[in-house]
């Protein structure tokens, strides 16, 4: 067990540098620099421009650059954003992540609440009227992009009903429609799998059995074809970790929160080098973590996977 | 500028649109751009703004679409930053939203004849937030952490061709210049001041986050993503504003600022909504709207140096050719005026109305080119010498807002026999290889004159301009530019820059389409606001004279 997972985080970590490195080449490829964002349209001489370049050490060559950012990766040191002038990233993400986890969390929560039942029932009763209004729900949440969902939503209960804010964090309220933007398409997709996984769970022979043996229909269902149905719903439930923070970045724009999302896009537009590769980092770490976790999980749930 | 989808478009003050070109893209957002109309620039709907007593109280929110990542007057170049900025700070001379400069900080101000000196009486019983009195030493040290090289400030060039600033005693400075420099007044002095003793402490880096300045409001909370609050400082020397707290929340979808406003969530969005969102507030008489014109040209930039460009008339059949006001109503829905040289019309000052004009007439355009030897080829494309009349613009990359000008432009030329064809690059890679010379052409609004309210275009239009984008090079133009930054007098200077005008208009060194329009809308429960604005960001310093009706 300990050797596995030494053996999965290795190789997390060598996806993680990966992941960091391909930033790295591609933000620099990108034609422009921070600098020149910086100074605009400002009547700034050639000379002063070099000067800050070479202040912020990006006037050395590119494989420097890159080595530099290595050694203070390895120490722990995200570097400083130029746009920000000299706010440490560290600073930056410790600012933002509460904001993205805090959405993320309650997305996630929300979205397992309600579509593993649904999920389940869909299963049970197919091709009932519950079944089918649950996929044309599920279709909708899949198909509809957030963006437009979340001007609707906003539409709808800032500007119509009022009961809502538009944008902000003012207060708890902030959060609603975001979160639940966010965990409409997250419950369409797990909803959908759990239906289909449930549905195939209840061909099974074991389930033949335990109804032959007389046990209850919810004893057959919750702990047998539930128990098992669960195991492909974990696997993408590790799998959309990032794809709960795809849609973050839109969510974070959309509702003007203050996220990681944002941060990302913010620092991407601004070419802030170091911010950017620190969130490419951070959430490639993220997504590695959550595939080693759900791959824990799953040797949990199902008795017949061993980590060795 | 690499994607800027922000920022740019004007930023008013400084720089309006450099970054804009690169912002104007920003995909929905920038389409935002503009407001509608036509001749004179001058407040739409409401006329009420002014109306009742004032009440002292409330909070006025404002949004704005990038967050304020300093509050450094140094960094306050993006129109977001500087309505935050302009809060907590004065300068010695403002720039008002009529594009007049007032006296602010300094009581009075004179400038030698020679222009080699400007002195500055300074305004007595100033405070700055931490309570120190505000006096010449303030002003000093302010104008010379920008000129010290080792400092890096952005806008150290404001202060070019300055010789020494004095403080002559306790509430008079004298600025002396090694050469006169008229843009100094507009530049130099509307610098924002910081007190001496705390910045000295504090440095630079540290004053990013924790401003005092002599301004009508004072930091209160600073979250750069989310918003920045100030709030009434009792010892400001025009007297305490009506408001208690002034807060800029930082919204980057333009629909969602226009739907602040709609609820109430805001009272007005500092950087434009979609045009139709605009238009729609501009109808409504619940809502103070101001049309104002940017300051950056819509234009085509074309390497002079190129052969099909080298030709005077080869440029002016080219406006000729181009239905101009076709591009403003159908894909701005009216919400631009057209240019007719370098300048604004937003500029008062010193637009000229009476220069060379280029009506759509695609005959004029065909007669011109002929005359020039192009003669149309067996595909339509004209031909010189075996050479094509053919060119490629770059658009910016993902510009939703002028790639379809471009499309239409291309049509309208084809139709006299020219060929454009068209790419997109990011900006970035635009303005370096313009720069360089590696590309023909690109689309986008960047200013000649202007920034600053001052109308001195050395850096797009003088042979050795840093932003010189078509590699204009007429020695006549030169001169002028020199002269008009040793004039003092705003007569003399007014002839200079309208002669400038007068020679773009006829050289064409680009293909100037139109200036867009600029929309500032108010929630009608904002009292005090101005008549009149001739430049919308300009409006928010003026927040500490408004107050919730």
């Amino acid at each position: 067990m300990w050797r596995y997972l030494a053996t999965r985080l290795l190789q997390g970590v060598v996806v993680v540098f990966l992941v960091a490195t391909a930033t790295f080449v591609i933000l620099h490829l990108v034609p422009g620099d921070p600098i020149s964002i910086l100074v605009g349209e400002a009547s700034v001489s050639q000379q002063q421009v070099d000067a800050i370049r070479h202040l912020w050490g990006l006037d050395r060559p590119v494989y420097e650059q890159y080595a530099i950012w290595l050694v203070n990766m390895a120490r722990g040191d995200f570097g400083a954003s130029v746009i920000r002038t000299g706010v440490p990233v560290t600073t930056m993400l410790i600012q933002a992540a509460p904001v993205t986890v805090m959405l993320n969390v309650c997305a996630f929560l929300v979205s397992v609440a309600i579509a593993l039942p649904v999920g389940i029932l869909a299963g049970v009763r197919r091709y009932s009227v519950f079944d089918y209004v649950g996929t044309v729900g599920a279709t909708l949440g899949v198909a509809l992009p957030s963006f437009w969902v979340s001007l609707m939503v906003i539409i709808l209960f800032a500007v119509k009903l009022g009961w809502l804010p538009p944008f902000g964090l003012g207060s708890w309220k902030g959060y609603v429609l975001p979160v639940a933007v966010l965990a409409t398409e997250q419950t369409a997709v797990i909803a959908r799998l759990m239906r289909g996984s449930i549905a195939a769970a209840l061909g099974q022979d074991y389930v033949r059995t335990g109804r032959a043996k007389g046990l209850a229909e919810s004893v057959v269902i919750v702990r047998h074809a539930v128990r098992n149905a669960l195991l492909p719903v974990i696997t993408v439930l590790g799998y959309r970790v990032a794809f709960l923070l795809s849609g973050t970045i839109i969510v974070e724009t959309v509702f003007a929160l203050p996220g990681i999302g944002r941060l990302l896009t913010d620092s991407v537009y601004h070419l802030d080098y170091q911010v950017v590769q620190a969130v490419a980092l951070l959430l490639a770490a993220l997504v590695v973590a959550a595939n080693i976790a759900t791959d824990l999980v799953y040797a949990f749930v199902d008795p017949r996977i061993r980590i060795r | 500028m690499g994607r800027i989808r922000d920022d740019a478009h004007l930023t008013t003050r400084r720089e309006l649109l450099a970054r804009a070109a690169a912002l104007g893209l920003s995909g929905p957002a920038l389409a935002a751009f503009l407001a509608a109309f036509g001749d004179a620039p001058e407040i739409a709907s409401a006329a009420s703004a002014t109306g009742g007593t004032p009440k002292r109280g409330g909070m006025m929110v404002v949004t704005g679409h990038q967050e304020i990542s300093s509050l450094s007057p140094d960094d306050a170049g993006p129109t977001v930053h500087w309505t935050a900025v302009t809060q907590i700070h004065n300068a010695l001379l403002e720039l008002d939203e009529n594009y007049a400069l007032l006296p602010v900080l300094a009581q009075s101000y004179e400038s030698a004849k020679d222009g080699l000196s400007h002195t500055f009486k300074l305004r007595q019983g100033v405070k700055f937030h931490n309570g120190m009195d505000f006096t010449a030493d303030d002003v000093k040290y302010t104008y010379e952490w920008y000129i010290n090289p080792a400092n890096h400030a952005i806008n150290a060039n404001n202060f070019e061709g300055v010789d020494s600033v004095q403080a002559v005693d306790k509430y008079t400075v004298r600025v002396k210049m090694k050469v006169p420099n008229a843009a100094f007044l507009a530049k130099g002095a509307t610098t924002f001041i910081v007190p001496a003793a705390y910045h000295g402490k504090i440095g630079e880096r540290g004053y990013k986050v924790a401003p005092v300045g002599t301004g009508a409001f004072k930091l209160k909370e600073w979250r750069p993503a989310e918003h920045t609050v100030v709030e009434a400082f009792n010892d400001h020397f025009r007297g305490r504003p009506y408001l208690d707290f002034f807060r800029v929340d930082i919204v980057p979808e333009p629909s969602v600022r226009a739907i602040g406003i709609q609820t109430g969530a805001s009272d007005s969005a500092i950087w434009p909504l979609l045009t139709e969102d605009s238009l729609k507030f501009a109808k409504d008489t619940n809502y103070t709207t101001f049309r104002t014109q940017t300051l950056g040209v819509n234009h085509f930039p074309i390497n002079n140096k190129r052969p099909v460009f080298q030709d005077k008339r080869v440029r002016q059949a080219m406006m000729h050719a181009l239905n101009r006001q076709r591009l403003i109503d159908d894909i701005f829905k009216g919400t631009a005026v057209l240019a007719t040289s370098n300048l604004s019309p937003a500029m008062k000052g010193y637009y000229e109305p009476s220069v060379q004009q280029y009506p759509y007439d695609p005959a004029k355009a065909k007669a011109l080119l002929e005359e020039a030897g192009w003669k149309p080829g067996g595909d339509g494309i004209r031909e010189k010498g075996g050479a094509k009349l053919s060119f490629t613009c770059f658009a910016i990359t993902g510009d939703q807002a002028r790639r379809p000008e471009a499309e239409i432009a291309q049509q309208d030329w084809k139709a006299v026999g020219i060929d454009m064809k068209i790419q997109e690059a990011p900006v970035a890679t635009i303005t370096e290889k313009l720069h360089k010379g590696e590309m023909d052409a690109s689309l986008f609004n960047w200013t000649y004159g202007g920034s600053y309210g001052d109308p001195d275009p050395s850096l797009t239009l003088r042979s050795n301009g840093g932003n010189n984008w078509s590699h204009f090079e007429n020695t006549r133009v030169d001169s002028l530019i020199d002269a008009g930054l040793k004039e003092i007098a705003p007569a003399k200077r007014k002839q200079i820059y309208s002669e400038i005008q007068k020679i773009v208009a006829d050289e064409v060194p680009f293909i100037y389409l139109m200036y867009w329009d600029w929309y500032n809308v108010f929630n009608k429960r904002v009292k005090g606001l101005p008549k009149t604005a001739f430049n919308g960001p300009q409006l928010y310093r003026k927040a500490n004279e408004w107050w919730i009706g």
